[in-house]
């Protein structure tokens, strides 16, 4: 269609992740058959949390309200081109949008960028090119990525801290099958529970003893997010990502890595702001042979079962220096 | 009378025709032999690489090579192990086929890609849970697998990566099924080359991404780039992107990039994806050692044996292929392996013992331990630190230390063994021994094992003295079996050790136990191949049998022996004895006559004919014709007729037998006169064995031999009659019509030789002069077998024959002065002169008859040549000028009369002239006027 015109913004970067401190930068690419006339083009960008409760530990009433206001972060309109005309073919209009000026004092702090269930942190960018009364407005929105940019940020965690684990069937606060209880079992290992968000979740797993042979072993990434809510909070707690890291009865006394990459869009530094919070959690899970394991259908594999060994683990992520991207 | 016979004076031609000779320096294959080891000498100069498999071993050569051997570039390993990779699949599929199995797959496991793609939105796990398990086939299990890696490429090529992807997990978790076993390879041999097709794909799409700007534009190459690593983290963000522009999925944000999207699957679907797009490790690391270290160790997260060893061995080969390898990471596998094989071997009660399923299980982890242990020596040698490696697993420690705990599982020592190089054999063998002693588990024989090492012992050179103690440790250990076959499996490998290093004691030592412990048992099929191999080995070293017959129990052990190995060890024993010329110890010849009667009864010589009962006949023969009783020769003959009715089924043989007896006819009257009877029993044994003979040409042949024998020993009579009965034999021949056997040329030249014969056999005055000769001429002209071509041939011979007798002096005589030739017996007979022309005039009508009968028209034409040629030799024939050949056959007569007329005698020989004319024009006709044998023909008819 000739008469179709498309505006996209472009940003400089073609990872779209920018710092707090830095100009997002970038050209807003209009394509055009015929020339367009228009109003002052605008370039907003807005960031916010946004909340939501449902499901979850949330009464009935407090899912019926659902969303909850919003929490601003930034939100800032530039022109970028006065009122004119553009003619037809490509236009590409460049821009520079300074987050925080320098002098701004800052209402809110620059969250990272957070996907969750119930938490969303997100940055938008919208080019608006209004073109009067008669002709529908053109816009295009595009997300970016905002990372952690300040100085003070830790250096690599050295060395990171390792957390020793033991598993046996004492340490289980559910109820486990007889034989399992009976017949007993030792699983020790370590695991580095402050992780920088861009390496891997690393530590090493031993099977030392087990009477009743394992089917699997699994590390499971759990995401737990709080907001308060009037006078309660909230707390939702969520499976990322499960990792296999032993299939079958594998060998005894053999040391087995846990090697977890973090899935980037789903995690961010843990987070305690006031009104929300995000925290992480690493759940270990022995699956031992069990003729109910086969019976019972799929389901949230964190859960207590009765031939599972389960073990909790706190995991505070946090944005290192070494992590800053540079282009 | 109106032939005559030219007359000829041997004498003067012979002369006149006889080379003149002269001495030469030197043989003539000598000569050319010498020139050529020049000459590859100074090729040698210029290209060190050639190397002629004829030319003996240079031990300088070999050093050198050597010494290149060890310092191996990596890309000749590369190459190497990519090489062998290939053969290992070949292996799997061959090894393990597919056809071969009935089981039945249930569907589940593998889906349509379309099928696959199309559910994975609503949630395929449960779908396919719910869904009753179709049953399919392996054909259908292939075809399917097939059709999702095609799946696997088309969506790649089609930029949709994620699909890609989520089918090549799909293909991969098919490796976590182990329940059919025999399946198990083929499955991985499909699967790993999917995943090396998509891992290939990904560093493709990454380097180009690398050298590639936006817009398409080179920026610069990898190489370059990969030291700056930064770049490798803008791909993975991009890729990143590219996930967030889809819509937020749950899925598709588990795979934000392809470096870490295999993660929080199964840890097959995960462990092979990562190893299949290891290398791109590179982009990021520049060497990734951490990265190594913790896929090998997370490898070991998989339980199931067969399984985690299939998935090290593809470990090792991406490792390989793209030069990640070194052998801590090799050596830190093989420990793995051990410890999973642990297990497996000992179950709960702590007792090791095979079971089916056990062998099957080993069988299938061979190939792979196998390329796995290659890998790592390959590597080490590329090293240089083969040995610091093997002090690694446990070799070459100190005696005390290394009692049992440090035993290897036996199928791995066995394979460590098999690529051990045999200097580091020899240096460590008393460690490799107590290992092997350590080492007796169910996954591999541990005789074997001290087989293997008595083979890689006795491919080096070793120390006598340390060899002595070792060997009587090795008999010591092999004894322990009590069981004949694992002792001869063992001991095998170690005679070739003591026979090289004179180590008489042990060999006599090892057939005394061979005998103790064969005794009053019937030796099963295994125990006869190794004893076999063991005799065989005993007779390759010595090189005459009256070594090896002393030999403690020799003769004890060949009795064990039945059956093909008793015939193939007889074999040997009679190619041995016959091998070093004549044999004359009446012991041997009775031994081997034994042999020989064993293999023969062995042998089913009537109705089956085939290579290997030529061979043994042959063997047979050669040994009957290599025996010499010297001066016994009554003894010997007997042997003959012994020889005749032992072996009566081998035709091969009867010819042997009338040769030697012959020979020996011929020894006992250059002996002197007192032997004639001797000499007339041999004729009789001969003339009894020859009927006995198939072969019509050789039945001839032989016939005419020893009518000779007859001839020089003068017994005209026993000649005659040898003649005669070769004579009969043709006209049977022509009888019994077995001419389909009977090569046509062979047959003419035998009758040629007759022809030669009877210039020598005087003619028998009561009988008639030329009865022979007619009863030839008879057989022929009658004989159906007798084709145009042979019959001109041979009627070519009488013709020649009968000019040859019609001569004052015959060419030659017989040796024996006491026969007097038909030119002394017959001298001015004129009647004799008179039959000889009355015979040479019906041959001469029965030649032309035979020539027209030739329907191919070159070959009547050269007949008729051949003809004339020998007409014009045997008669005496009228030269023309040569313009009579031009005149046409009506004015030749008229030309022919007026020569006549000049002179008297020609006119007699017009016929004959004609004839010579006549036959030329019909080889005119037939071959055209310018056939360079007409030429030359007519060339000679001038002069």
């Amino acid at each position: 269609m000739a008469t179709v015109t498309t505006v996209n913004v472009k940003l400089s970067r073609s990872n779209r992740i920018y710092r707090s401190s830095e100009p997002v930068e970038g050209k807003i690419v209009i394509k055009s058959a015929t020339s367009i006339s228009h109003q002052p083009i605008r370039l907003s960008v807005n960031g916010s949390v946004n909340l939501q409760v449902r499901g979850g530990s949330a009464g009935v009433i407090e899912s019926f309200y659902g969303v909850i206001k919003p929490i601003q972060i930034v939100k800032k309109t530039i022109e970028v081109r006065s009122s004119g005309k553009i003619p037809p073919g490509t236009t590409e209009i460049p821009f520079s949008l300074n987050l925080r000026e320098p002098g701004e004092s800052i209402v809110e702090k620059f969250y990272e960028t957070f996907h969750g269930t119930n938490i969303n942190i997100q940055y938008l960018l919208t080019a608006d090119i209004p073109r009067g009364y008669l002709h529908k407005p053109l816009s295009a929105t595009m997300e970016f990525i905002i990372e952690s940019g300040r100085v003070d940020l830790p250096e690599r965690p050295i060395p990171p801290e390792m957390v020793i684990f033991y598993i046996t069937q004492d340490t289980q606060r559910h109820p486990l099958l007889p034989e399992i209880k009976t017949g007993g079992f030792r699983v020790t290992g370590k695991l580095a529970t402050q992780c920088s968000l861009q390496d891997p979740l690393s530590g090493e797993l031993t099977v030392e003893a087990s009477s009743v042979p394992i089917t699997s072993i699994d590390i499971h990434l759990l995401r737990v997010e709080s907001i308060i809510v009037g006078e309660r909070i909230v707390t939702e707690t969520s499976l990322i990502q499960s990792t296999q890291i032993a299939d079958g009865d594998v060998c005894r006394n053999m040391s087995l890595p846990i090697y977890v990459l973090l899935p980037r869009l789903l995690m961010c530094p843990s987070v305690f702001a006031g009104p929300f919070s995000v925290e992480f959690k690493v759940c270990i899970t022995i699956s031992f042979k069990s003729k109910l394991a086969k019976a019972q259908p799929k389901s949230d594999p964190t859960a207590p079962r009765l031939w599972m060994a389960l073990e909790r683990l706190p995991l505070e992520l946090v944005r290192t220096k070494r992590d800053q991207f540079s282009c | 009378m109106e032939l005559e016979f030219r007359r000829r004076d041997y004498g003067a031609t012979h002369e006149s025709q006889f080379l003149p000779r002269s001495e030469a320096l030197k043989h003539p294959l000598s000569s050319i032999f010498a020139s050529r080891q020049q000459q590859a000498k100074t090729v040698r100069g210029s290209d060190l690489d050639f190397f002629d498999p004829l030319r003996g071993l240079d031990v300088n050569a070999s050093a050198e090579e050597k010494v290149e051997d060890t310092s191996i570039s990596i890309e000749a390993v590369t190459q190497d192990l990519i090489k062998e990779w290939k053969s290992l699949k070949r292996v799997l599929m061959q090894r393990f086929p597919v056809s071969k199995l009935i089981l039945y797959f249930t569907q589940s496991t593998v889906e349509a890609p379309s099928a696959l793609s199309h559910s994975e939105e609503t949630g395929s796990e449960q779908t396919s849970l719910e869904e009753p398990a179709k049953i399919i086939n392996q054909q259908e299990y292939i075809a399917k697998v097939h059709e999702l890696r095609e799946g696997i490429k088309c969506a790649w090529q089609a930029e949709d990566r994620v699909t890609s992807l989520k089918l090549s997990i799909k293909v991969t978790k098919l490796l976590m099924d182990t329940t059919v076993l025999q399946f198990y390879p083929t499955v991985f041999v499909i699967v790993t080359d999917m995943l090396d097709m998509l891992g290939d794909m990904v560093w493709e799409r990454i380097k180009q991404k690398a050298e590639l700007d936006v817009d398409g534009t080179v920026i610069c190459s990898l190489l370059k780039r990969l030291a700056i690593t930064g770049f490798a983290k803008l791909v993975l963000f991009e890729n990143f992107s590219l996930a967030c522009k889809t819509s937020i999925n749950y899925y598709f944000l588990i795979l934000p990039t392809f470096l870490c999207l295999s993660f929080g699957f199964s840890l097959y679907a995960h462990s092979y994806l990562e190893l299949a797009i290891m290398p791109c490790w590179r982009f990021l690391i520049n060497q990734p050692m951490e990265v190594l270290d913790r896929l090998v160790m997370m490898v070991r997260g998989l339980a199931d044996p067969l399984a985690s060893l299939y998935c090290r061995l593809y470990m090792v080969h991406r490792m390989q292929k793209f030069g990640f390898c070194n052998s801590g990471y090799l050596i830190k596998c093989i420990k793995d392996i051990e410890d999973v094989l642990a297990p497996v071997l000992v179950d709960k009660e702590g007792y090791s013992y095979i079971t089916d399923d056990k062998k099957l299980l080993f069988s299938l982890m061979e190939p792979a331990i196998e390329y796995i242990v290659k890998c790592l020596f390959l590597t080490g040698r590329q090293e240089n630190n083969v040995l610091s490696m093997l002090e690694e697993l446990g070799f070459g420690r100190n005696k005390f230390q290394s009692s049992c705990n440090s035993s290897h599982v036996s199928i791995l020592l066995h394979h460590l063994l098999k690529e051990l190089p045999s200097e580091l054999v020899i240096s460590l063998t008393t460690e490799i021994l107590d290992m092997i002693k350590c080492s007796n588990d169910c996954s591999f024989s541990q005789v074997l094992n001290y087989r293997l090492l008595g083979n890689k012992l006795s491919e080096g050179k070793s120390q006598e003295g340390f060899l002595s103690s070792l060997i009587d440790e090795v008999i010591q250990a092999a004894s322990q079996y009590q069981s004949l076959y694992d002792y001869l499996r063992i001991m095998d490998a170690y005679v070739d050790l003591m026979l090289q290093n004179k180590m008489e004691n042990h060999l006599d030592a090892l057939l005394d136990d061979i005998v103790n412990l064969a005794r009053d048992k019937f030796l099963c099929e295994e125990e006869q191949a190794s004893l076999q191999s063991i005799i065989l080995k005993l007779l390759a070293h010595f090189e005459n049998l009256q070594e090896v017959l002393p030999l403690n129990h020799f003769i004890e052990i060949l009795d064990l022996m039945s059956g093909t190995s008793k015939s193939s060890v007889n074999m040997h024993l009679l190619n041995m004895g016959t091998r070093n010329g004549c044999i004359c110890d009446s012991t041997t010849v009775q031994f081997l006559f034994e042999v020989s009667q064993a293999l023969y009864d062995a042998t089913d010589f009537v109705h089956i004919k085939d290579d290997d009962n030529r061979q043994t006949s042959h063997l047979i023969s050669r040994f009957v014709e290599m025996v010499d009783y010297g001066a016994e020769m009554e003894r010997h003959l007997m042997f003959l007729a012994e020889c005749r009715e032992a072996f009566n089924g081998i035709h091969e043989l009867k010819e042997t037998l009338v040769r030697s007896s012959n020979t020996l006819a011929v020894k006992a009257l250059k002996a002197g006169k007192k032997h004639t009877n001797f000499v007339k029993s041999c004729l009789a044994f001969s003339e009894v064995t020859i009927p006995s003979i198939s072969s019509p040409t050789k039945h001839l042949n032989l016939y005419l031999e020893t009518a000779e024998v007859a001839l020089l020993g003068g017994l005209i009579s026993h000649s005659d009659g040898l003649v005669m009965s070769a004579v009969e034999y043709l006209e049977n021949v022509a009888v019994t019509d077995g001419l389909k056997l009977i090569d046509v040329d062979s047959m003419a030249s035998v009758v040629c030789k007759l022809c030669s014969l009877l210039v020598m056999v005087p003619g028998n005055p009561e009988k008639g002069v030329m009865e022979i000769l007619k009863s030839i001429f008879s057989a022929t002209c009658s004989s159906s077998w007798a084709t145009p071509r042979l019959k001109v041939k041979i009627f070519c011979a009488i013709m020649s024959l009968l000019s040859t007798l019609s001569q004052d002096n015959l060419p030659y005589h017989s040796a024996n002065p006491e026969i007097i030739g038909n030119d002394l017996l017959f001298f001015g007979d004129s009647s004799y002169k008179q039959e000889l022309v009355s015979c040479s005039q019906f041959v001469l009508s029965e030649l032309l008859d035979a020539i027209e009968q030739e329907s191919s028209q070159i070959a009547r034409g050269n007949m008729a040549i051949e003809a004339c040629n020998c007409i014009s030799l045997a008669l005496v024939v009228l030269f023309l000028p040569s313009f009579a050949y031009f005149l046409i056959p009506d004015k030749l007569k008229v030309v022919l009369t007026w020569v006549g007329d000049m002179f008297d005698d020609v006119q007699m020989n017009e016929k004959v002239t004609e004839l010579c004319l006549r036959l030329l024009e019909t080889a005119k006709g037939c071959l055209g006027a310018n056939d360079r044998y007409i030429e030359s023909t007519k060339k000679s008819l001038q002069l």
